[in-house]
């Protein structure tokens, strides 16, 4: 599956950290969408990337734009990480590995835990791919300015009043 | 669909009846759309009077829904059937309600600190999926969660 800028990211079904079904674009809703795929609650790394992304949550949301994290972590385990670093936005959980062989994410070099390799995509409302980001060395894992940069050119590609009416 | 509906509130029962006696307020329209879930719970903080409204700008108002978000409806978890704000206009807020299939959880409800909470056994609304965010109010008076820009 080519996960590259223009093409449509898959609308992902899966259980939410509550164990909720959830559709990627039910979580979308119609705004800017940040989909990350993370290792897991256990990785040091991801750890830091989240608390980092919970500093900048409040301006998603005043700025109706969205974030979801995608891992194969069971609900019940999102939602202790969830609730322990205080995010708001939602955990989709992966655990069968439905979606993980077909998105071709799997973190290869982990033999132990089967997971997604850490990887960031900033989607438009209809979920095509605006960036696509390989965060398998930390460094390559969207910056927050890199995200708000991304947010502000798909806001600015899909709010009709961008620039204020006359 | 209309992004509100109305609803009625005279500090003891709710009525989905617009014309009923007591206080009409804007509510999430895809909370009474849908298949009613029988034998639910209501958690309505609001009060009867009209003067009893805060911003939806205003900081408790903002924080009540980050709680949502953050820890309120992941803790009622299955039990949830839908929540709304109640809006009475573009800016003011008169309160919330919260519908669940067992009220044992309701003694924690964030929006209960803006306006006191009153139980009510309903049959009357239908399960909405739970926001994903944000949570700002948004358009032309549409109460949280609902609304949109189309």
């Amino acid at each position: 599956m080519e996960l590259s800028p223009g093409a449509p990211f898959p609308d992902l079904e899966l259980p939410d950290h509550t164990g909720r079904s959830r559709r990627l674009s039910e979580l979308a809703g119609g705004d800017p969408l940040v989909l990350l795929s993370s290792r897991g609650w256990w990785c040091p790394k991801e750890q830091r990337y989240m608390r980092e992304l919970c500093r900048v949550q409040d301006e998603f949301e005043v700025a109706y734009s969205r974030i979801a994290v995608l891992s194969v972590d069971p609900p019940e385990v999102q939602a202790a990480f969830r609730a322990g670093l205080g995010a708001r936005f939602t955990f989709l959980s992966d655990h069968a590995r439905r979606w993980l062989p077909k998105l071709g994410l799997l973190e290869g070099t982990d033999t132990v835990h089967e997971p997604y390799r850490p990887a960031g995509f900033t989607l438009f409302p209809d979920l095509t791919i605006h960036h696509a980001y390989n965060g398998y060395w930390y460094w390559g894992r969207p910056r927050m300015d890199e995200l708000r940069r991304d947010m502000r050119e798909i806001s600015q590609a899909v709010r009709a009043d961008w620039r204020v009416p006359a | 669909m209309r992004p509100f509906a109305f609803v009625v509130f005279d500090g003891e029962s709710l009525s989905t009846d617009p014309h009923a006696d007591g206080r009409r307020l804007r509510i999430d329209s895809r909370c009474l759309s849908g298949v009613r879930v029988e034998g639910a719970f209501a958690h309505v903080c609001a009060q009867p009077g009209r003067d009893a409204v805060l911003r939806y700008d205003e900081p408790e108002v903002q924080q009540a829904r980050r709680d949502s978000l953050e820890w309120w409806i992941p803790m009622l978890g299955d039990e949830l059937v839908c929540l709304s704000t109640f809006a009475v206009d573009a800016s003011l807020c008169g309160g919330a309600v919260t519908v669940a299939r067992n009220p044992s959880l309701f003694e924690d409800d964030p929006f209960a600190r803006l306006f006191p909470g009153t139980v009510v056994e309903t049959d009357d609304f239908c399960e909405v999926p739970p926001p994903p965010g944000p949570v700002i109010e948004r358009y032309a008076g549409a109460p949280w969660p609902g609304g949109g820009f189309n």
